[in-house]
């Protein structure tokens, strides 16, 4: 009973406080009344009712101090403190603006910097994929053997009739999906090329979407081989170009030339499993052959587990299913060489592991950075205390407990990170704002097949876990950097500073003294850290930035350009000489060509080449040869230097004797030692494998792949003697190339009305984005770098312009014996570069094991690499003589007098 | 505050006045100034209670429950807060009383063996 009847009065005063307040003061009240009335009964008549309450008033005291006491005793205690205390760090911070000001944004550019990268890591790496049980699909890929210099894949995509062969089999997944991306030409007055993604019926069902408007793909439509002409479009694509009018089923869109239904629109941010689609058509919509050919891998496949069976089951169950599949389509190889099926979670597809890898490493350096900064702040934090330890120590000992007073200071650290956390949201809004304007495809020049693209850039955003993060982060960092000068300031010894023999005082001031200079030696460690990583990740853009990739970007506008099937292979050539003469009649071209495929793509055609004055080998393990088509003014528009024999003539077109050029690589690999001009050659695409070609030249390499890897072997055909209605316009300017850019918009609409013209660029911005993935990693990874740089400068400089100004008496004292200012300099800076060499000596070790996880991210640099790690050392060094100098300085100015007077 | 007739007024020990409000309020509930002078004339005018002590120690009995409170009209007609004695406040005052005697006595002792 007495429980429940004081639980009953403890609710009571905390859920009406004020009543009870109110309650309380009407108590008093009646008490002093009646107190009055009393006194006045008393004094017969010689008082008045007021004097009397006058009298009792005086005698109750203070009614404030009353009600305050009564309420604590109530049980508000906690709260009342509380906010006492803040009242009183308010009061503080007030007096310290400048404290409080460094102290705050220290923590909101650490804190900030560590929401933003954990909302990149979130969105990215943990936020469940947002489909239905995301944990249920698995990704489900064909698996090859080593083969040649080729590869063994794990990862490789499917063919139709292989699908069907798995899907009739299976028995581990309740629905088995195929899918594939590919850029639509939508015709609607003009000619726009948008990106879509041919899927069967069972797509949607399998990821768990439902159309918001209109219906799915029927299974009849699947069964439509070639004639499924249904479309389904994206919610943004059918706000832009349909108003998001409702009316719009039923409508007809003109894709690549026929007209398909509109049939439903699917949810907001849905984007396909691509990332990028705005356009969904059955893959029926194909031509027939897509479902004939079996060695034709270009779609993706999604599954959803059948319920009770685990990923792990369903793996060995698709390795099972596979073996059916090889044995139904054996490998064109006299049985050596099996295929073979498996499959891991779509999740563990998401992100391409190396932006995976890179994230998690930039999440690891911007905690080091908050670490550094709570080093930092704490560090300013035990400067503050000892200035106050003289009121600390009065307070121990009139009474104040030590708890009280811990609590006390460490609410101040709360207040102070809390407030951190809060204008840290701006620098977090202003970062992950950067993040999610990247593109993957085009800024990371991340070209994976797979799931990757099911998460994008875009959907980083600052969403309530990344609030409840910034949270998290600041209540910890207030307790870590406020708990150890708490505890230090308030040590029971510190109640020697209350007495005048300074010696006392001296010693506990080294004590304090200790702990700082740990704290700045670990910020200096962490940094080490930090600076050898970005020292890495600069040398390695430098090299990325010097490579020459084989041709001249610069003054080269690129643009693309796709006739379909609307002229004949036979009329290309006559179209190839018009648009190029007409280009370049414009004013400021000086070259002008076409190419198939840009550089540094990630990667181009690919197929065999095959000597034919060798005994043929088995085309299946022929290694691959990269394949392009040029006209012939392209290595001259480009720079591509010819090594030797000819370039393509005018006289190298249909019907004419068949020519290749190759690369210098490839050169060496099929000719070693081989003068290969005039050379038999066969090559598996444009028409070149029954033919016999001869080999007129070799040109320099270029790099089509990726910047950080050498070029592959390439052979190069003529579009004059393999017509192609796909194209990428050359143009080089004599001044800025995006200034001709509408000019020869203007000419190609003129002469291919029907053609859509895309992808308007320089070449410069194509090779930038090849490095822009390690640019952006090098970037981010500096600005954290020198962040903490400048965080263990000044924890430095705070430490030892402290341990100087205490030691003023000292050195004056030495002074005036005789000591010259430049020895009093050198006294400060070794105390400097003690505490820098002991963080060196753990920064070292901890940066050697931390840059190791780095190797994968380094173009040709060694994780250890010396130069980097000297130099790294040589910087901190010169920060913490520069940090360490300015109060050595003014140190070394001491008055002997006065530093002798004042003790 | 020292005034005429007070020089015998005497501070309560440390921890009885939890055990005299207690006391007072086995009788019947009484408000808080009643409280005092029951106190205050029980004990001859030797004990007096202050207001400073009087209402924490009634938020603190309150707390633990061993006393609840109530508004009612007072005889003089104005509203005044009754404080009751519970059941688990006389276990308590049961307790003080037998404990405060064991020190009365072991007090006692030791004054006449001086």
């Amino acid at each position: 009973m007495s429980f429940i009847d004081a639980l009953r009065y403890r609710l009571s005063v905390l859920v009406h406080p004020r009543s009870h307040a109110r309650e309380l003061r009407e108590e008093l009240e009646f008490h002093l009344q009646l107190a009055a009335m009393q006194r006045e009964n008393a004094s017969r008549g010689a008082m008045t009712g007021v004097e009397a309450y006058r009298a009792a008033r005086r005698r109750l005291g203070n009614m404030t101090n009353l009600e305050e006491e009564a309420r604590e005793m109530a049980g508000l205690g906690f709260f009342d403190v509380a906010a006492q205390d803040v009242r009183f760090a308010m009061r503080s911070f007030r007096r310290s603006p400048a404290f409080t000001a460094v102290a705050v944004l220290t923590l909101a550019i650490g804190i900030g910097a560590n929401t933003a990268i954990f909302s990149a890591v979130n969105a990215l790496l943990l936020r469940p994929l947002p489909y239905a049980d995301p944990d249920r699909l698995m990704q489900v890929s064909l698996t090859l053997p080593a083969s040649g210099d080729r590869p063994a894949r794990d990862d490789m995509v499917w063919s139709i009739p292989k699908a069907n062969v798995f899907r009739d089999a299976q028995k581990v997944y309740g629905s088995v999906s195929l899918y594939t991306d590919y850029q639509f030409t939508v015709r609607d007055g003009g000619a726009e090329r948008d990106d879509g993604e041919y899927a069967d019926s069972r797509y949607l069902p399998t990821l768990g979407i439902q159309p918001i408007l209109g219906r799915n793909f029927t299974a009849d439509e699947d069964e439509q081989l070639g004639a499924a002409r249904v479309v389904m479009l994206s919610d943004a694509y059918w706000t832009r170009r349909f108003n998001a009018d409702p009316s719009v089923l039923g409508r007809t869109l003109n894709l690549d030339g026929d007209p398909y239904t509109i049939i439903g629109v699917l949810p907001p941010g849905f984007r396909g499993l691509t990332g990028r689609a705005e356009l969904w058509v059955p893959l029926a919509s194909l031509p027939v052959e897509a479902s004939r050919e079996a060695w034709s891998h270009s779609f993706s496949m999604v599954a959803r587990l059948a319920p009770g069976v685990s990923p792990e089951r369903a793996t060995e169950g698709t390795a099972v299913v596979g073996r059916l599949v090889d044995e139904t389509y054996p490998a064109r190889t006299n049985g050596t060489e099996h295929w073979g099926a498996t499959a891991r979670t779509l999740d563990a597809t998401r992100v391409d592991p190396i932006v995976r890898r890179s994230l998690l490493i930039l999440f690891g350096a911007v905690g080091l950075v908050l670490l550094i900064a709570c080093a930092n702040v704490a560090n300013l934090f035990l400067v503050r205390a000892a200035g106050r330890s003289r009121e600390i120590a009065v307070r121990l000992a009139v009474g104040a407990g030590r708890r009280r007073l811990v609590r006390q200071l460490l609410t101040e650290s709360v207040l102070l990170s809390a407030a951190g956390g809060i204008v840290s949201m701006f620098v977090a809004w202003w970062g992950v704002k950067l993040l999610s304007a990247l593109d993957p495809t085009t800024t990371l020049g991340v070209q994976r097949l797979g799931g990757l693209g099911a998460v994008s850039f875009d959907s980083i955003r600052l969403d309530a876990s990344a609030f409840v993060f910034t949270a998290f982060l600041a209540l910890a960092t207030g307790i870590v950097f406020g708990l150890v000068p708490a505890l230090q300031a308030t040590h029971p010894s510190l109640t020697d500073a209350l007495r005048a023999d300074s010696t006392r005082s001296r010693r506990r001031g080294v004590g304090g003294l200790a702990s700082r200079n740990v704290l700045a030696a670990s910020e200096i460690a962490l940094a080490l850290v930090l600076l050898a990583g970005s020292g890495l990740m600069l040398r390695s853009l430098g090299k990325l930035l010097g490579v020459r990739p084989g041709f001249d970007a610069e003054h080269v506008l690129t643009l693309r350009l796709n006739t379909g099937e609307s002229l004949g292979r036979d009329s290309l050539p006559g179209f190839y000489d018009l648009m190029l003469q007409r280009l370049a009649a414009l004013p400021g071209v000086t070259g002008v060509a076409l190419g198939d495929c840009p550089p540094l793509n990630g990667g181009c055609n690919g197929t065999v080449l095959m000597r034919r004055d060798r005994p043929p080998a088995d085309p299946e393990s022929a290694p691959e040869v990269g394949v392009h088509w040029v006209t012939p003014d392209w290595f001259s528009t480009l720079h591509v230097p010819l090594l030797s024999g000819r370039l393509f003539g005018t006289g190298d077109r249909l019907g004419s004797r068949k020519v290749v050029l190759v690369s210098e690589s490839a050169a060496k690999r099929y000719f070693p030692g081989e003068d290969p001009i005039g050379r038999p050659v066969s090559v598996g695409q444009g028409g070149f494998w029954d033919d016999t070609a001869y080999v007129a030249g070799v040109v320099g390499d270029v790099r089509y792949g990726t910047i950080d890897s050498s070029a592959v072997p390439d052979v190069y055909l003529s579009y004059y003697q393999s017509p192609r209605g796909r194209m990428m316009v050359y143009l080089r300017a004599s001044g800025d190339p995006l200034s001709i850019a509408p000019a020869a918009r203007r000419v190609l609409r003129a002469v291919a009305p029907d053609a859509p013209v895309y992808d308007v660029r320089t070449l410069s911005s194509r090779v930038a984005d090849a490095s822009a993935y390690a640019r952006f990693s090098a970037m981010l990874l500096a600005i954290f770098a020198a962040m903490a740089l400048v965080l263990a400068a000044i924890g430095v400089y705070g430490v030892i312009s402290f341990a100087a100004g205490q030691r003023t008496k000292e050195i004056g004292l030495r002074v005036a014996l005789g000591a010259s200012p430049a020895s009093v300099v050198r006294l400060v800076v070794r105390q400097g570069l003690g505490i820098a060499l002991a963080g060196l000596a753990v920064g070292l070790a901890g940066a050697l094991a931390a840059t190791r996880l780095m190797r994968s991210m380094l173009y040709d640099v060694t994780p250890s690499d010396p130069l980097t790690f000297g130099g790294m050392v040589a910087v901190l060094v010169a920060a913490v003589l520069l940090a360490s100098w300015i109060p050595a300085r003014r140190a070394a100015e001491v008055q002997p007098m006065e530093a002798l007077r004042e003790g | 505050m020292g005034g005429a007739g007070n020089q015998e007024r005497s501070e309560l020990l440390k921890g009885t006045l939890d055990m005299l409000i207690l006391k007072t309020l086995t009788v019947q509930p009484l408000h808080g100034y009643a409280i005092a002078q029951q106190i205050h004339e029980l004990s001859d005018n030797v004990l007096t209670v202050e207001q400073g002590s009087l209402y924490p120690a009634l938020q603190r009995l309150q707390k633990k429950g061993w006393v609840t409170s109530r508004w009612s009209e007072s005889p003089t007609g104005r509203r005044a807060r009754y404080y009751t004695i519970t059941a688990s406040g006389r276990r308590q005052l049961g307790q003080e009383i037998s404990s405060f005697d064991r020190v009365l006595l072991a007090i006692h002792r030791v004054m006449e063996g001086a």
